[in-house]
């Protein structure tokens, strides 16, 4: 039970504490040459009762939008989730300006806005599945002290790798720190619109298409290596080509916005 | 920007945990490995056990708990059996070990060929039994781990903040400097990597402190040497007049002219007589109210000739404090009354004792000071833009009052006049205790 | 809403409901029944899966790429393949020490 349990809830925390220190990366180093962006980081605290708020609900609500679409609501529902938050992500990416912003601008609110629905989502679909997981877990008395000390070691893990990634990059110079910030969202949108795929797939909402490579041989999705991988740059071992263009895609569409030509090709933007 | 100790507390206790809870990992796994081949052989063991059992003696009722189970197998016959296995083969006989569902659980399963009696014997044991069991104990030796880090959090905590505080002194005692405190700072202890910092930052005050003794005393000597030609220049007068015999305009002008440069320099050298080292040494306990009245009665005369009314307010009042310094403080008060009121104005000057120290006011009914000059009447040769051609006055009167009640630890306000109109300002004492 | 998801699968998929085989997986006691699901190659199945039990179940399969919850009594549809000739195993991911499980297709 304990080792299903730091499985289970490090999966889900990692990939939550990673989008939250790149973000929180990419505001702070926008920050210091573009002052009040977001000025304050209250946005933080919002995002994350909003999403515990919505990770409960949806829980709570699962086996109503489990039946939904003949039976696929979860996985539309999800999809649907992910690619919001790929919107919200470009939203946040293309409308960062060289201009002197005051906070509480109508420019700041959308970001802010932005910034808070991405990382409540994210929480939303992580967390939900902790919450079934510990609800279910609840009527097993045997089983609470493990699940929970799993719990916990997987949080730990997780928080402390959002917390050493957001200094190791703080610790980098500045354009480089931003550089790698911004790839690494850019592989999150992309690991968003495959999963998105994937789920549409599974739902027959989206075609087969063939399997453009197996690595599982080399490097499995379950191994510590594929895990961490997974949470960082979206790796799968057997994705299919709908898969693959979707990440290219999303992917792409960051890699396009000026905020990130400038801080790769160091213009004045940034 | 960051905090130094928010980022060290943060890494720290992050690289703590990641490092000690996937430790606490490992070991949990490599445990249940060695906890799996234990109760693996245990169940070896049980075959044997069983395959060595005399068949007419079990009959269905041997009863081995609930956690195992057993079949015996000659020839697709069930020979014998524990009492909760079921009656069909509970999982294929290939020999060795194996998984299998029955019984609503998830079962461990061995087969062995008994080659003596040439049948075959399956022992079974419960995975989610065996497995709780081994958790449990594996669990015990981890959880210490975890339940320590929330201590261990606690203690770098503490000993982070405790490093660091050499600079929180630091910057709080450059932060706490008054304007004109030229004292060296001092840190209980001195860390090596702050020394460069604290020795810098002490040279640093130091020549400051050297510069600015060095420009009070070039005032004060160049004030102390202009002394005597001024003295000189009034005797030559005296002595021109008594040869001209008349005064006309222009040597009336002279007159005035050596007036005021003698007046300026004499501000310049009670500005800077009163250092505060010398001025410790020479305060003593002294009547308020009696060096008012012999200022008040030396400076009479100039109110007479300009048919001023004069009110002196208030009793016997002690304070601490240099006589001297003290009569130019109210000499330069009183005379920047007489001096700024019209012909026929009022002066009062009311002295009053308290509780929270001892208070001097002097107003006058005179033109007053906008709000906006307040704040600067005290500053070096500061001139009040309605002060006219009339008064007479070199801009360091104010500077000196200020000057001679920050020795006294006393505070001067601008305020309005009770007049109605002209300027009032308050000298305030610090009371007994302070 | 129905009428629109069949028109997505339509266009999609390009397959018209072509008869897609559908098979039934049950979950109780923290157990799938069948352990081992035979299945035909090369198809697209509908796999229906009830969970029997009080407590949800997440099935999760690498070899299959499909992850999905289903909350404590209550059923789900999961779609795979076409699948190559072969073993895919798959488990519950809650109860991962009772709730294992083969797919075979041949």
């Amino acid at each position: 039970m304990f080792l299903t349990s730091v499985i289970l809830v490090l999966q889900e925390i990692l990939e939550a504490a990673l989008l939250l220190s790149m973000l929180l990366l990419v505001t702070r180093l926008i920050e210091s040459g573009n002052k009040g962006l977001i000025a304050n980081r209250t946005w933080i605290w919002s995002a994350l009762a909003c999403g515990v708020l919505l990770a409960w609900s949806y829980a709570l609500y699962m086996p109503v939008i489990a039946e939904w679409f003949d039976y696929v609501g979860q996985e539309v529902t999800n999809a649907a989730c992910q690619l919001l938050t790929i919107v919200l992500l470009l939203v946040f990416i293309y409308g960062i300006k060289n201009q002197v912003e005051l906070p509480g601008s109508a420019h700041t609110l959308v970001a802010s806005f932005c910034l808070i629905v991405v990382v409540a989502l994210a929480i939303m679909r992580e967390g939900s599945e902790i919450v079934l997981y510990l609800r279910g877990i609840m009527g097993q008395p045997e089983a609470v002290s493990p699940v929970l000390l799993g719990a916990a070691l997987a949080t730990g893990i997780g928080v402390s790798c959002g917390i050493l990634l957001y200094y190791l990059l703080i610790a980098l110079k500045r354009h480089i720190a931003l550089r790698v910030a911004l790839v690494l969202l850019a592989f999150f949108a992309g690991n968003m619109a495959s999963q998105a795929v994937l789920l549409l797939t599974q739902a027959d909402w989206a075609p087969y298409t063939s399997q453009v490579w197996d690595s599982s041989a080399l490097l499995p999705e379950y191994s510590v290596a594929g895990q961490l991988l997974y949470a960082l740059v979206g790796y799968e071992a057997t994705p299919s080509l709908l898969q693959l263009a979707a990440y290219v895609g999303a992917f792409l569409m960051i890699a396009a916005s000026p905020v990130f030509r400038s801080a790769w090709f160091r213009q004045d933007l940034v | 920007m960051t905090s130094i100790r928010k980022f060290l507390i943060l890494a720290i206790v992050a690289t703590l945990i990641l490092f000690n809870f996937i430790a606490a990992l490992r070991g949990y796994q490599s445990s249940m490995f060695e906890a799996e081949t234990l109760f693996d052989n245990q169940l070896l063991d049980l075959s044997r056990l069983v395959s060595n059992l005399d068949e007419s003696r079990i009959n269905g009722e041997f009863r081995l708990g609930n956690n195992v189970a057993f079949q015996i197998w000659d020839n697709d016959q069930l020979v014998a059996a524990s009492f909760h296995a079921p009656q069909d083969l509970i999982t294929p006989l290939l020999g060795g070990f194996e998984y299998s569902n029955f019984e609503g659980y998830r079962w461990r399963t061995y087969t062995r060929h008994d080659d003596v009696r040439n049948r075959w014997v399956i022992v079974a044991e419960r995975t989610d039994l065996r497995f709780i069991l081994a958790e449990n104990v594996v669990l015990e030796s981890i959880s210490p781990i975890l339940v320590g880090i929330p201590i261990v959090g606690l203690v770098i905590w503490v000993v982070v903040s405790f490093g660091l505080s050499p600079l929180t002194q630091l910057s709080s005692q450059l932060g706490r400097k008054k304007v004109g405190d030229l004292s060296p700072i001092e840190l209980r202890q001195t860390p090596s990597e702050l020394e460069p910092v604290l020795q810098s930052v002490n040279g640093f005050i130091n020549r400051l402190s050297l510069a600015l003794e060095r420009e009070k005393r070039f005032s004060a000597d160049a004030a102390h040497e202009l002394r005597t030609p001024i003295s000189a220049l009034k005797i030559q007068l005296h002595n021109l007049q008594q040869e001209l015999g008349t005064k006309s305009d222009a040597f009336v002008d002279l007159q005035q002219g050596v007036e005021r440069m003698q007046h300026l320099v004499e501000q310049l050298l009670s500005l800077y007589r009163s250092t505060p080292d010398q001025f410790a040494a020479e305060c003593r306990s002294v009547d308020l109210h009696e060096i008012t009245q012999d200022v008040v009665a030396r400076y009479y005369p100039m109110i007479e000739a300009r048919e001023q009314s004069l009110e002196l307010e208030g009793e016997r009042c002690l304070i601490s404090g240099d006589r001297f310094a003290l009569e130019t403080l109210i000499t330069n008060l009183l005379s920047n009354a007489g001096k700024y009121t019209h012909a026929g104005g009022n002066i009062r000057l009311k002295i009053s004792s308290a509780e929270s120290g001892a208070q001097l006011v002097v107003e006058d009914d005179g033109p007053g000071i906008s709000n906006e000059e307040r704040h600067r009447v005290f500053d070096r040769f500061y001139r009040t833009g309605n002060s006219g051609s009339k008064a007479t006055g070199c801009g360091l009167g104010l500077t000196i009052v200020k000057h001679i009640a920050d020795l006294h630890g006393a505070h001067v306000t601008v305020e309005d006049s009770s007049f109605g109109r002209g300027v009032a300002f308050r000298v305030a004492f610090p009371g007994a205790g302070a | 809403m129905r009428k629109f998801s069949f028109m997505m699968m339509s266009l999609l998929a390009g397959t018209v409901s072509a008869a897609v085989p559908e098979f039934e997986l049950h979950i109780r006691d923290h157990l799938f029944f069948p352990a081992t699901l035979d299945v035909p190659a090369e198809t697209k199945i509908r796999l229906m899966i009830l969970n029997e039990d009080d407590t949800p179940e997440e099935f999760e399969s690498y070899e299959l790429n499909r992850e999905k919850v289903i909350p404590g009594k209550s059923r789900t549809v999961i779609f795979i393949g076409p699948l190559k000739p072969g073993e895919y195993p798959f488990f519950g991911e809650f109860y991962p020490k009772t709730a294992q499980g083969k797919v075979i297709a041949r």
